[in-house]
């Protein structure tokens, strides 16, 4: 009880820092501290453990379960780690004290989903964990991170509108707006589809789901590192949290809404790998690996969906593979920040730090990435009759792996050939270590008794399973290499096409004019010159507006004359 | 007649009092006048504050006086009277303060200060107003005593908007007068009772009673500005801010609505209004004026008009609470009324310090305010977050009600309306917050003035702070006993007698 409120409440305390500016400047300071009690809470605390606010909003419930416990010892391992490694990574950085206030916020939002019980609070954090997060991609103040900040926002307020609607039928259901009683009303109401799709698009956009990620690929990399690591490795992980909580997994079996989850996992996974190997920017090579791993996962809660009875072993699997997903990808994205610049032996030791948490994402035997790929295999069910793509899921799942094979070996290519040098800062490199260590750490210490078991994925039949796609993988990925071919897909991909005809368009209008501005420019630009346009008299509402001013006694009249229509409409029926 | 018979008066007088005295006040007794009108406002709020503890105890205050056998001037305070009186009565003592410091040193003081204490009178009057007649009297006596306060600059535009208002409001209030004389005619003379009357009268005629619903609607719509009867409003943007703030928040705009709320649940009655197939119709004027006012918001470039269509849009939230069949629709509706007002007048006390410190009065301006005036921008976005609906502050609570009332009355087409109107709000309100905080200042302010050690006068600020502190309260302790969610509710058992 006491961990748990001073995992919500103390980042809140540490925020009135903020008021004073000498304070806000060192605020810096105590991001790492900020996110210990959750650390604390993650590994001490049992899972009886609940925390009853009856006067707040509409009441909020906190607790910890055993499938919360896997995300929420992901937060708090990433959100120290990576909070120690911000403090070192933006000591000198003019707006340091900015960056802390959203950090603290988005941390708070991000641990507060976590522990949710209830539907209010659930969102509550959702949402301060949403907006605070445009506070982290927009801190460069780039043109490019203000235009990545714009599109995260844009989707962010749609996937919150849609997840609204979703959440108002859902509420309307229930009689209490616990998670585990909406979940079930959910079922009991037979899953409308309404429902269904407004959750899968709402929580989609957030857990970069495939045709709702474009967003990712230029708000992830466009963050501070230490931002990216969270945002890649645990904020992600929030819109896969509330799939998990709302859709009425292991109630009612509903093969159509798992087999389109399975197919959009499936061009998730196989997609972002691909326009992932054509990119040249580290961050947003691992930015690509998030989708296409999201993709894996999305596709396991599809096959969960269809199949009630294997759901709760299937979702403990999600649950641990997300854990480790998270943990290897801060790891890396800390990796493109101190990129070891010294030569000789120390090199090749910290190459190994480099490469350990990418052969975790492979699946290698000895990585975390091996334990939760056995844990996911064995919790499938045998076969999938009846859902789109069930009888592939198994050999899709294989080649996601090699997919991901590929993607990884690019990024170390891309990394070994990086002629900028690295941070050589200590505390950098301490934390990053720290991250790849608590990564690697996971197989061999479970960090709670009821957790899954741990597999090595040593004896032979699962090597045999682990490697064979690794193998491939890299052989493909030399074939590319070797044939010289090169593409390049622009880093918002399927954005790409409407954006391009517009700047044809804006070429087409005036070359002249444009000059060196950024296309957004000239696009608010133009929206802005047509609201003119619109206001100057054209057919519009301001015309409409200006009418109904002038013609107001005219209207009342019009009024009058609809509602005694009306009235006699109604009295004659 | 005991005290509890008095008290509704005396809550009405304290204001008006005050009126009478500021107006005989010399322009120069600023103190007098400023010390009475704080005297006031407080007496005000510990009054309301006392009879709301007496009404949640069950206890009844009523005014009464027969004028002739069939009609009556009756004061009297309910659940609903506690929720609009306490609203005005709180931001009455908010925007006083506030007004203090932004006419500092401008003419025609006493003259403001007198109507404005008589605005808020006649907004008390319509909140314990006990049937329609004695309604009908109060909502008159506001729009007179708005005038001087809307054309109180006295420039050729203030004066334009002022006879605007005047057409408008009083046009509406004629169309009320037919209403409330044809009804008199029929049934007599109804107190306004929880439940609703009608629906035990002998008149046998629905088609009159559905007339009579259509022009009480138009009568108050104008006030609570439903489209297309609401082009005054953004004109009497002119207004000083403290006005626009008082207009927006407690006192036209929501007698207005207000008196809606009065005819659907105590005159009419929630069943008996349902039944006539009346509701259904209102709430789609409200959500067409919940769409078209946030798109017109959209196209504004100037602060204060954007936030003048934001209020259109928003008020209309209240009507579409009451026409959503069933108490969540009218705790939505209700707890609305109450957080509106506390958002709407923190946007507009922010708008008036930017352009009384910073001359800044267009959106496009505002770059980089934040850091020149960071506890206005903190106040502005805490209530432009609230305004899209975000959780944990008090526009999240209506919202919830509402999206949920709506299911439940199995109108799933105002979801979306909710939906759409959210997505919205937050396409005109996100710019502005993130050109206060994310932009840097182009060049010098248009007309910065300087106040000491503080980013603007203490007068202006410590009300903008203290609204802003309520929209987080109201939202995160909406559970608490008297917050205003459990008031709505408390409100939405008697008119569904659970």
């Amino acid at each position: 009880m006491m961990l748990l409120s001073l995992t919500l409440l103390l980042p809140l305390v540490l925020l009135l820092g903020a008021v004073w500016r000498p304070w806000r400047e060192r605020l810096v300071w105590v991001l790492l501290p900020a996110a210990l009690p959750a650390l604390a809470l993650a590994l001490l605390a049992d899972d009886a453990l609940s925390l009853s606010l009856p006067s707040l909003l509409t009441g909020l419930e906190f607790g910890l379960d055993g499938l919360r416990r896997y995300f929420l010892l992901l937060g708090a391992l990433l959100w120290v780690l990576a909070g120690g490694f911000a403090t070192a990574y933006l000591r000198t950085d003019e707006r340091r004290g900015r960056f802390a206030v959203f950090w603290l916020l988005t941390m708070t939002g991000n641990l507060g989903l976590i522990l949710a019980f209830d539907l209010v609070g659930f969102y509550t954090a959702f949402v301060l964990m949403t907006f605070s997060g445009y506070g982290l991609v927009v801190h460069t103040a780039t043109p490019e991170a203000i235009r990545a900040g714009r599109i995260y926002l844009v989707m962010a307020v749609l996937g919150e509108g849609a997840l609204l609607a979703g959440l108002f039928h859902a509420a309307a259901l229930s009689d209490s707006l616990l998670l585990s009683d909406i979940r079930q009303t959910i079922a009991a109401a037979g899953a409308p589809n309404l429902i269904i799709s407004m959750l899968l698009l709402g929580f989609g956009v957030k857990a970069g789901m495939a045709l709702l990620h474009f967003w990712l690929p230029l708000a992830h990399p466009v963050a501070p590192t230490p931002a990216s690591a969270v945002l890649s490795g645990v904020m992600i992980k929030a819109g896969l949290l509330g799939w998990i909580l709302f859709l009425p997994f292991g109630e009612l079996a509903l093969p159509g809404w798992g087999g389109l989850m399975i197919a959009v996992g499936v061009l998730g996974s196989l997609g972002a790998a691909f326009v992932g190997v054509t990119q040249d920017s580290p961050k947003t090579i691992l930015a690509y690996s998030s989708i296409s791993q999201m993709g894996l996962m999305l596709i396991l809660l599809g096959v969960a969906l269809a199949v009630p009875d294997a759901a709760p072993a299937l979702l403990v699997g999600v649950a641990f593979y997300a854990l480790h997903h998270g943990l290897a990808k801060g790891a890396l994205f800390m990796s493109t920040a101190v990129m070891p610049t010294t030569s000789g032996w120390p090199r090749h030791a910290l190459w190994l730090a480099v490469v350990w948490p990418g052969l975790a994402l492979m699946g290698a035997p000895l990585s975390s990435g091996a334990s939760a790929k056995i844990a996911v295999k064995s919790a499938l069910p045998e076969s999938l009759p009846d859902v789109f793509l069930g009888d592939w899921v198994k050999p899709l799942l294989s080649v996601g792996a090699i997919a991901t094979t590929v993607l990884v070996m690019h990024l170390l290519m891309v990394l070994r050939d990086q002629k900028k040098a690295g941070s050589t800062e200590r505390a950098l490199s301490a934390f990053w270590l720290l991250t790849v260590g608590s990564g690697a750490l996971l197989l061999w210490f479970t960090p709670w008794p009821e957790a899954l078991p741990m597999h090595s994925g040593l004896n032979s039949g699962d090597a045999a399973e682990l490697l064979w796609p690794m193998a491939v993988g890299v052989v493909l990925y030399g074939l590319w290499l070797g044939s010289g071919v090169r593409l390049r897909i622009p880093a918002a991909d399927l954005l790409v096409l409407p954006e391009a005809v517009m700047r044809v368009l804006a070429r087409r209008v005036s070359q002249a004019r444009r000059g060196g501005r950024l296309f957004e420019d000239w696009l608010i630009d133009r929206v802005h010159r047509l609201g003119e346009r619109v206001l100057a008299g054209q057919p519009s509402l301001e015309r409409l507006e200006r009418a109904m001013r002038r013609q107001s006694a005219a209207l009342f009249m019009l009024i009058l004359l609809i509602f005694s229509a009306i009235a006699v409409a109604v009295l004659l029926l | 007649m005991s005290f509890n018979d008095w008290l509704p008066l005396l809550v009405l007088s304290t204001s008006l009092f005050a009126a009478f005295i500021i107006f005989g006040l010399r322009e120069w007794q600023h103190r007098w006048r400023e010390a009475i009108n704080l005297f006031a406002a407080v007496a005000k709020i510990v009054l309301v504050a006392y009879m709301g503890w007496g009404v949640a105890e069950g206890i009844e205050y009523e005014t009464r006086f027969q004028l002739t056998p069939e009609l009556a001037f009756v004061l009297r305070a309910d659940s609903l009277t506690i929720a609009f009186a306490g609203l005005s009565s709180l931001l009455w003592l908010c925007t006083t303060i506030y007004a203090i410091g932004y006419l500092e040193d401008s003419p025609n003081r006493s003259r403001f200060f007198g109507f404005f204490s008589f605005c808020v009178a006649s907004t008390l009057g319509v909140a314990l107003a006990g049937n329609l007649f004695t309604f009908l009297v109060f909502y008159e006596i506001l729009t007179l005593s708005t005038y001087p306060l809307v054309v109180h600059r006295g420039t050729e535009k203030a004066l334009r908007a002022g006879r605007t208002y005047v057409a408008y409001a009083l046009a509406g209030g004629a169309v009320l007068l037919i209403a409330v004389a044809w009804l008199h005619h029929l049934v007599g003379d109804l107190d306004f009772i929880a439940g609703g009357q009608l629906v035990n009268s002998a008149v046998a005629d629905d088609g009159a009673l559905i007339a009579i619903f259509a022009l009480l609607i138009v009568g108050l719509g104008v006030k609570a500005a439903l489209v297309p009867l609401h082009s005054w409003l953004p004109q009497a943007m002119v207004a000083p801010a403290p006005v626009s703030a008082l207009l927006h928040a407690v006192a036209v705009v929501k007698a207005g609505v207000f008196g809606m709320v009065r005819v659907v649940y105590d005159l009419y009655g929630v069943h008996f209004a349902s039944d006539l197939g009346v509701l259904e119709p209102l709430a789609w004027v409200a959500a067409a004026t919940i769409i078209y006012g946030s798109v017109q918001a959209l196209l504004q470039s100037d602060l204060k008009r954007r936030l003048a269509y934001s209020t259109v849009s928003q008020v209309s939230y209240v009507t579409l609470g009451i026409t959503l069949f069933g108490p969540l629709g009218t705790i939505g509706g209700v707890v609305h009324l109450i957080h509106q007002g506390l958002m709407k007048i923190t946007l507009f006390f922010c708008a008036g310090n930017y352009a009384e410190t910073l001359g800044v009065h267009g959106v496009r301006a505002l770059d980089g305010a934040g850091r020149r005036m960071p506890w206005t921008s903190m106040a502005f976005t805490v209530a432009a977050f609230g305004m899209i609906g975000a959780p944990p502050l008090a526009g999240f609570i209506s919202k919830w009600y509402l999206g949920q009332a709506a299911v439940a009355a199995d109108m799933h087409f105002m979801v979306w309306v909710l939906v759409v109107s959210t997505v919205l709000n937050a396409a005109y309100f996100l710019p502005i917050v993130y050109r206060l905080w994310f932009r840097s200042q182009p060049a010098d302010w248009p007309h910065e003035r300087i106040w000491g050690r503080h980013e603007t006068s203490l007068w202006l600020l410590l009300p903008t702070l203290a609204t802003a502190f309520f929209v987080i309260v109201a939202g995160v302790f909406a559970g608490v006993a008297f917050s205003p969610l459990s008031w709505s509710i408390f409100m939405a058992e008697d008119v569904y007698g659970l």
